[in-house]
């Protein structure tokens, strides 16, 4: 029986030339798990938004929706709960428990059925632990499972979910999905996820529905999705966002099943090129040329009495390359590029950039002309309310003569794509939007080193292969770059040398290739499916190219 | 003291509210020297630390208070010396020492109030009589925090990309006033989000709300309820009859001493030592329960 | 209805408040009068936003603009007397309107003293800082028209939140009022009034418009 069902419904919001949606006629079985996703862009926040009368956004609505039969409008409160992106801003009160009971609080429940529930739920989700705490001492993870646990205690028939992991790092995204896959199964609870991070949640998925501008491309079960996008054009662009064991199959139009998951790839590849040896790919020399930025035995801790973040960490980052420092939550990592950032001053060692130590920068010249910092939420960069009065703000800190202002700006905004935007609130744009903008006028001081934080937090897969290309052109004109970062496809994709950071001190420092090529637990999906054959096949390209040269052996 | 701050939440505040009214309506030199005394017992009791400094705060302001007293105030019949051919009172003296210990006794037990009574607490009461302010109140101090952390990112985020440079007065002032302007439209962007799921979990559906608390009230929160009223009945019963009556000007009157003002003294003695001495029940009740195992 | 109970509070219960515990207890506890005005005052705007259909979203303005003013009471704590709570309740006072300005500024009181400690003055410093709010809010045209009114305004605030506390201080540490103490307290506490009001303009001047751009650009956004 369908839960849910919409037929032929449009949508446009208020002075907008085009319908945000299009026709769309999707049916959800009751206990269903379904997938939405798509480009930024495509409808899928306004589609499940439209789903939760309380949330629909005001305007132009043709079509029909229809919950359990009924008008979706007429759905009693909390039949359709609803979690966001952010795990921060949809948490109201201040502590745990009293987020838990704020749902049934709005509809009026006695006392003590809410705290007879309460227990239930938190005992469920394993919040006993944290259950008296203030909900700001929280983890991003533990955040968004209270959000989900406090949506669920409205004992709602349908959860919608709007990109819920996408703030969250990968391990609490995994914790997060798992929870999510227990509901489905073990309450029989129907799901609707939207998601741009697939590698996880489309195998568990029933059925994937991929919107396009607006209008529902197909809704089709996972395996039968890379097929159907295939055969609609053969290098569609949803094909790069789609599960690495995807991916390596469709680049060999090898046919058969479609493989999903890590286990699936790696029989798959198993199976058909098993024994077959290749010779080894050229070894990846290490950059040459002069150290951009020398950190040197640094030691550091917050408070005095505090334990040490940072334990004699040596860093040497060539001029011109890529640098991804990879490590698990709290290795040290964004404390690491504080320092290299000049905020944090090292209790002991020190940091050379062109070989003069950061502190003998004075009045500003480290920013100049030298070192930027992109923080890891580009909403830290914005105080002004056009992000033409942003740029404009650096421009002037730079001291450039007003007359070559505005084409700098043009400049600049060309080569990120975000020149139709510059009239825009910062706030108004989306999360990939954001971040090009807040990168243009990091940019705009005229670094010769470029620190990143999380650069990939939050942005769908075109967005992450255009900041990729981006950086890559960066790199050409000379410019160095250290990306701190939890994803290890990025960093297999992008760097020229990977460094792993644990327990305040560099591992290892190799380039991609060889360095995810020795990791057993920390290396892409594609290697992890490869390794047994060819241990140096790092992203899904190489996987595949690998294939192909096996094929030709056979 | 955890048991003493483990007690329902409405016997806290009326034991404070009782006590902070008899501070300030019965001035008394007997009682605010007993509040005083008490006061500093109990605050030594709850913050253990930071009692040096705090010697070094209310000291100071006691004397403050005692000595301006007479300065100002020229009542009284007894004149100990001229100033400024002006007569400084035993009187005005004596009033300006109660008028201190009464400032400095609030002060004590404010701080101990801020101590046991913390925000939860103070929401839940508040709440039970206005929800819908309460709720803001829980809301505000759930942003507090998160908006601190934004604060320093934004501003180490300016400060990277050299627009937070200088470390003049003038420049800390605007660096600081550029942040807040920012948080503004940060932290409201953000609220509408909060609004959204607020709405998503049914506020605003037209139910009237209920107020769900984990606080539970036990035998315990009872019996303590009941001596606290008992004992703070004695005083003010006292002085409604006439018994305290205790006036500095023009003269200092006679201190009572009718069994009526014993037992006044005596019950609002035994009050003020009530958190201290459920603590030490409590401590009792501990050490007796480890022996039996 | 709603009238009738603010007029009720305002007209008839704080004058019978004060005559009656002037009466009943021989003019000695001004303190204590004074505080039940205070939270009484507070009343009538609680009231209405508690009877009121106020959705979400205005809660969780009020409730942000709260937390907005305290972090900037905690982020201004190294420089002694500047403040700017007072005029972050104008500027909210001066776009969503004077009831919002007096809860931004009562609640500001009561959650700031979370941190800086709660006691017999949390309801003066809320009524204080609320009824600057409301003031804001009945001259909102005319400030929104002139930048320098709006100066003028905080420079005044500043200098009443000084007075209003003041008289606080003496009622409390002298058992009752007396003008020579008043005086003196006002003479000591007259750098930080000068401060006080003086940052209210610097405040209001510099980021006056930039702010109520803001506020009226979420006002537009999301209909407030």
């Amino acid at each position: 029986m369908a839960l849910l069902q919409t037929e032929n419904l449009s949508f446009r919001y208020p002075g907008a030339e085009k319908a945000a949606l299009q026709g769309v006629s999707l049916s959800i079985e009751a206990g269903s798990f379904t997938v939405v996703c798509g480009p930024s862009g495509c409808g899928k926040t306004t589609l499940l938004r439209l789903f939760k009368p309380e949330l629909a956004p005001a305007g132009e609505q043709t079509g029909r929706i229809l919950f359990a039969g009924e008008p979706a409008a007429s759905a009693r409160p909390g039949a359709i709960g609803f979690v966001q992106q952010n795990p921060d801003s949809q948490i109201v009160t201040d502590k745990v428990w009293h987020e838990l009971a704020f749902g049934l609080e709005n509809l009026g429940l006695p006392v003590e059925t809410i705290r007879r529930r309460v227990g239930e739920t938190a005992s469920f989700f394993g919040i006993q632990g944290w259950f008296r705490q203030k909900t700001d001492e929280l983890s991003g993870g533990q955040k968004q499972l209270l959000n989900l646990a406090a949506v669920l205690m409205m004992q709602p028939r349908l959860l919608i979910l709007d990109e819920p992991t996408s703030q969250l790092d990968p391990i609490a995204a995994a914790d997060f999905i798992a929870a999510l896959q227990k509901i489905n199964r073990e309450l029989g609870l129907t799901v609707l996820l939207a998601e741009h991070r697939l590698e996880e949640v489309f195998p568990i998925a029933d059925r994937v529905a991929v919107l396009q501008e607006g209008r529902l491309l197909l809704h089709e079960p996972p395996r039968a999705v890379a097929p159907k996008l295939l055969s609609i054009s053969p290098d569609h662009p949803m094909l790069h966002a789609l599960p690495s064991a995807v991916r390596v199959w469709r680049h060999l139009a090898a046919g058969g099943a479609c493989p999903l998951t890590v286990r699936e790839g790696r029989r798959f590849l198993e199976e058909r090129y098993a024994g077959v040896a290749l010779p080894p790919p050229p070894v990846e020399a290490p950059p040459a040329g002069a150290c951009a930025l020398d950190v040197k035995n640094v030691w550091f801790r917050y408070e005095k009495e505090s334990p040490d973040v940072l334990r004699g960490l040596s860093l040497r980052v060539t001029r011109g390359e890529m640098l991804c420092l990879l490590g698990g939550n709290g290795a040290g990592k964004t404390t690491a590029l504080q320092i290299m950032a000049g905020l944090d001053r090292p209790v002991r060692g020190k940091v050379l950039l062109h070989g003069r130590e950061l502190k003998t920068y004075r009045g500003g010249a480290l920013y100049r002309h030298n070192l930027a910092l992109l923080p890891q939420n580009p909403q830290t960069v914005f105080v002004k309310d056009t992000l033409r009065a942003d740029l404009n703000e650096m421009l002037a800190a730079m001291e450039t003569p007003p007359a070559e202002r505005a084409g700098r700006m043009e400049q600049m905004a060309k080569e990120l794509g975000i020149a139709h935007l510059l009239a825009a609130h910062p706030y108004d744009l989306s999360g990939g939007e954001q971040q090009k903008a807040a990168l243009a006028k990091v940019l705009l001081s005229d670094p010769t080193v470029l620190l990143l934080d999380e650069p990939t937090k939050g942005i769908d897969a075109f967005a992450k292969r255009g900041l990729s290309e981006l950086l890559r052109a960066l790199t050409r004109r000379g410019m160095t770059v250290v990306a701190v970062t939890h994803d290890v496809e990025f960093a297999a994709e992008a760097a020229d040398r990977c460094a792993f950071l644990f327990d305040g001190e560099i591992l290892s420092v190799e380039p991609p290739r060889n360095f995810f090529a020795e990791n057993n637990f920390y290396t892409t999906a594609a290697n992890r499916m490869a390794r047994g054959l060819w241990k140096t096949a790092v992203t899904c390209e190489q996987v595949a190219a690998c294939c192909r040269a096996a094929e030709e052996r056979l | 003291m955890k048991a003493f701050a483990g007690l329902h939440p409405a016997v806290t505040m009326t034991y404070f509210v009782l006590l902070l009214t008899v501070c300030m309506f019965l001035p008394h030199p007997v009682l605010q020297g007993q509040a005083l005394v008490c006061g500093a017992l109990t605050c030594a009791l709850l913050c253990r630390r930071g009692a040096a400094r705090d010697v070094g705060f209310y000291l100071p302001l006691f004397l403050l208070v005692a000595v301006t007293n007479p300065l100002f105030s020229h009542n009284g019949v007894t004149p100990l010396f001229f100033l400024n051919g002006n007569p400084v009172t035993l009187e005005a003296l004596l009033y300006g020492l109660s008028l201190a210990a009464m400032v400095v006794g609030v002060l004590l037990w404010c701080k101990a109030y801020n101590e046991v009574m913390t925000s939860d607490k103070f929401l839940y009461l508040f709440g039970a009589v206005t929800p819908k302010l309460s709720l803001v109140l829980s809301m505000a101090l759930r942003f507090l925090p998160a908006y601190r952390r934004q604060a320093r990112r934004v501003s180490r985020a300016q400060k990277a990309m050299g627009l937070y440079a200088g470390s003049s007065m003038v420049c800390r002032v605007k660096n600081r006033l550029r942040v807040l302007a920012a948080m503004v439209t940060w932290s409201l962007e953000n609220a509408m989000e909060t609004a959204a799921s607020m709405k998503a979990r049914g506020y605003g559906s037209g139910k009237r709300r209920t107020h769900f608390s984990l606080f539970r009230f036990r035998p315990a929160d009872g019996a303590f309820f009941a001596a606290l009223l008992l004992l703070a009945a004695a005083p003010l019963a006292a002085a409604a009859a006439g018994a305290l009556n205790f006036t500095y000007y023009p003269r200092l009157s006679q201190l009572q001493t009718t069994p009526a003002a014993w037992v006044a003294y005596a019950a609002y003695g035994l009050f003020l030592l009530l958190p201290a001495m459920w603590e030490a029940k409590e401590a009792l009740v501990w050490r007796c329960c480890k022996r039996k195992i | 209805m709603k009238k009738w109970i603010s007029a009720f509070v305002l007209c008839l219960l704080i004058p019978a408040v004060v005559v009656g515990g002037a009466l009943l207890f021989s003019a000695k506890r001004y303190a204590w009068i004074s505080l039940c005005v205070a939270c009484l005052a507070c009343l009538p705007v609680f009231l209405r936003l508690e009877r009121g259909q106020s959705g979400a979203r205005r809660l969780i303005l009020i409730a942000a603009m709260t937390a907005l003013s305290v972090l900037g009471r905690i982020l201004f704590t190294p420089l002694p007397g500047f403040k700017p709570v007072t005029a972050l309740v104008i500027l909210t006072a001066l776009t969503f309107g004077g009831e919002a300005g007096f809860l931004t500024g009562a609640l500001s009181a009561v959650v700031s003293n979370f941190w800086f400690g709660q006691g017999p003055w949390t309801p003066f410093q809320m009524f204080s800082w609320g009824f600057m709010g409301l003031i804001a809010g009945w001259l909102s045209a005319p400030l929104k028209r002139s930048r320098l009114l709006l100066a003028l305004c905080g420079a005044l605030s500043g200098a009443l939140y000084s007075l209003l506390m003041d008289v606080w201080t003496v009622l409390w540490a002298d058992g009752g009022f007396r003008l020579s103490r008043y005086l003196a307290v006002l003479v000591t506490s007259a750098p930080f009034t000068l401060v006080y009001a003086a940052s209210n303009v610097v405040f209001l001047l510099l980021f006056g418009k930039p702010i109520t751009k803001i506020l009226e650009r979420m006002q537009t956004k999301y209909g407030l």
